[in-house]
């Protein structure tokens, strides 16, 4: 009974220190969200592909820099028990050249070769028209032709060129979906990569000997990374850190940010009650009584910050996959999310009203009565 | 009961001496009343003898327990002592029920029993039917009585009261302060109280004089 009269004697100040907290949570919550969507598209990507290993050239940031050669390719199939590559390129075409209905600020272009293993994905029972199988032909991911406005059997015009729309796809990668499948020489013409392509995929005749294979590509030809196709997400993990890193930073500032809302709420409820500290040491409580009672009433407003940074930030991540171009974000929520939100939650709470209570309970009543 | 022995405290390294060496004994039951002028150590002793604050020397006893070597004096605080101060001192957002409850709390009493002893203590002091007014609500005189009401919550063997009429007009401080003898006598407790006014003392059994951190007392 006490704990919540005393955080509501200071209404506005109890609000503002639960919103600090909440919008913390809520920064957590929806960039962990968007961050675990983006790397469950990516293995997803990897794993539909049902290829065994990838190929791309080593040391490169970034998988759009990479350039397999041709002989490269040729000594990769010259390994035993390699059965096909398949190419890939990538290119994020502007939609200024695209002169689209819908609102798309760029289009993923994937470049791949018609009748490869790779290119079979999108055959996969969701397909509307058919795979593609010239130069001319685009396929668009649903979420693209929905923005488009596009059906098979369309054109579209970019790229100075003109493609037809060979058929519309949906796979499990959320921004494949939202990007468009091109004959991979259409992207090499434009970034004048030669008949080079960024990544291989491989497919092996034994899945058992993927170790194997993998070691002989390895030593067969140098300057290429190959890494197993469920590696791959955690390969680019050091890209993908930086999502991390952007995580953590936005969760360090909403700890601090929260704590210090917490702390500074909670300074100021002592600071003001020191006569009635007073009191209630006075009539028997112990020092363990006050901080309990101090650091209650911080850690409620945690709680509460908590409950309401949860909702805020599924509420926000949804908007945000709203309104942003269809297939470019999504959200995965995790029971590591809530636990994590459930943690910086707690961790404000403590940090933010352990010193408070901890003042509180060392004021001395006679000291405490006396003040003014 | 409550005895002294060459109680002193002082403060600042010995620069205030608050108390020089009182010695006093007053019995259970009995209704002692302390006068003197402002800094002469009223307030000083009665810390003292409540549990509020160690002695620099001298011993001091409460009801039989030794004060110069309890270690945990919050525990007797909450079970022996009970104070009423000049200012009521209520917390303004409770009730005056919840406010009476508040020792209990130091006693882990259960919750029926906490409300079951504070509406009977209300009763006792008249203000039932203001029971569930927040504090902040009440009238001087009846914020007064419902820390009387708080100060007893715990059954203690001591009131003390340090000018607890001193923020109240005169016929409302003489209300409370026979509500404070009429508690004195039914609950068998030993009453302190620390005033000015001649008249607040006119019921007392024995008198006190403080001055300058010493005590006398006058014969009635
Ligand atoms: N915490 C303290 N630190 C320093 N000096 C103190 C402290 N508490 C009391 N004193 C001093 O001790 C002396 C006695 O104070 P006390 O409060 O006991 O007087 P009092 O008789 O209750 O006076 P009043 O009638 O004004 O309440 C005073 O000189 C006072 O200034
Ligand atoms: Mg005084």
């Amino acid at each position: 009974m006490f704990v919540v009269k005393n955080l509501l004697r200071r209404r506005v100040r109890t609000a503002l220190s639960v919103m600090g907290v909440a919008i913390g949570i809520a920064a957590i919550v929806a960039f962990s969200a968007i961050g675990d969507g983006f790397q469950a598209s990516l293995s997803t990507y990897f794993s539909e592909s049902q290829a065994q290993l990838a190929i791309f050239s080593g040391n490169v940031a970034d998988m759009a820099m990479s350039r397999v050669t041709r002989e490269q390719k040729e000594r990769v199939l010259a390994v035993p028990g390699v059965l096909e590559v398949s190419e890939g390129t990538f290119y994020v075409a502007a939609s200024a050249g695209l002169r689209a209905t819908g609102s798309l600020p760029a289009l993923l272009l994937f470049g791949r070769a018609p009748g490869t293993r790779l290119m079979r994905k999108y055959d996969n029972g969701e397909l509307r028209g058919r795979l593609l199988m010239k130069e001319d032909e685009i396929l668009l991911g649903f979420l693209a032709a929905e923005n488009l406005g596009k059906e098979p059997g369309d054109t579209l015009d970019f790229l100075e060129r003109t493609f037809t729309v060979a058929g519309v796809y949906k796979t499990g990668a959320t921004w494949e979906n939202g990007g468009a499948v091109v004959h991979n020489a259409v992207i090499q013409k434009h970034l004048a990569m030669g008949d080079a392509f960024s990544l291989g995929f491989v497919y092996l005749k034994d899945l058992r000997q993927t170790e194997r294979v993998q070691n002989d590509i390895l030593n067969a030809v140098p300057g290429l990374s190959v890494t197993k196709a469920t590696e791959v997400p955690d390969y680019f993990s050091d890209q993908l850190q930086y999502i991390d890193w952007f995580v953590w930073i936005v969760s360090l500032v909403a700890v601090i940010i929260g704590g210090l809302g917490v702390l500074n709420t909670m300074l100021m409820n002592v600071s003001e009650r020191v006569r009635e500290i007073g009191t209630l040491r006075a009539v028997g409580w112990s020092r363990p009584m006050v901080l309990w009672l101090i650091f209650s009433e911080g850690f409620l407003i945690s709680v509460i910050g908590g409950v309401l940074g949860l909702a805020w930030g599924v509420a926000g991540a949804e908007i945000l996959v709203h309104f942003a171009p269809k297939g470019f974000i999504h959200t995965v929520y995790t029971a590591e999310i809530f636990g994590k939100a459930a943690v910086v939650a707690a961790v404000l709470g403590v940090v933010g009203s352990l010193y408070p209570a901890f003042r509180a309970s060392r004021l001395s009543p006679i000291e405490a009565l006396k003040y003014e | 009961m409550i005895r002294t022995e060459q109680l002193v405290k002082t403060y600042e390294n010995g620069a205030i001496k608050a108390l020089q060496g009182v010695d006093v004994a007053i019995a259970k039951g009995e209704f002692a009343c302390i006068m003197g002028p402002s800094g002469s150590g009223k307030s000083t002793f009665l810390n003292m003898i409540g549990a509020l604050d160690r002695p620099t020397s001298g011993r001091v006893w409460l009801n039989g327990h030794d004060l110069t070597n309890v270690p945990d004096l919050d525990r007797i605080r909450a079970r022996e002592v009970g104070f009423v101060f000049q200012l009521h001192n209520l917390i303004p957002t409770l009730t005056a029920a919840e406010n009476v409850e508040i020792p209990m709390f130091a006693v882990g009493r259960a919750r029926a029993e906490r409300q079951k002893r504070a509406a009977e203590l209300l009763e006792l002091v008249g203000l039932t039917h203001r029971a569930n007014s927040i504090a902040v609500k009440l009238s001087g005189g009846e914020r007064q009585r419902v820390s009387i009401a708080r100060a007893l919550a715990n059954r203690p063997g001591v009131i003390l009261a340090d000018e607890p009429t001193g923020d109240l007009d005169s016929a409302t401080g003489r209300e409370i302060m026979k509500t404070l003898e009429q508690m004195r006598r039914e609950s068998g407790a030993t009453l302190i109280v620390v005033t000015h006014d001649l008249e607040v003392g006119e019921r007392a059994g024995r008198w006190f004089r403080m001055r300058d951190g010493r005590m006398t007392e006058d014969a009635r």
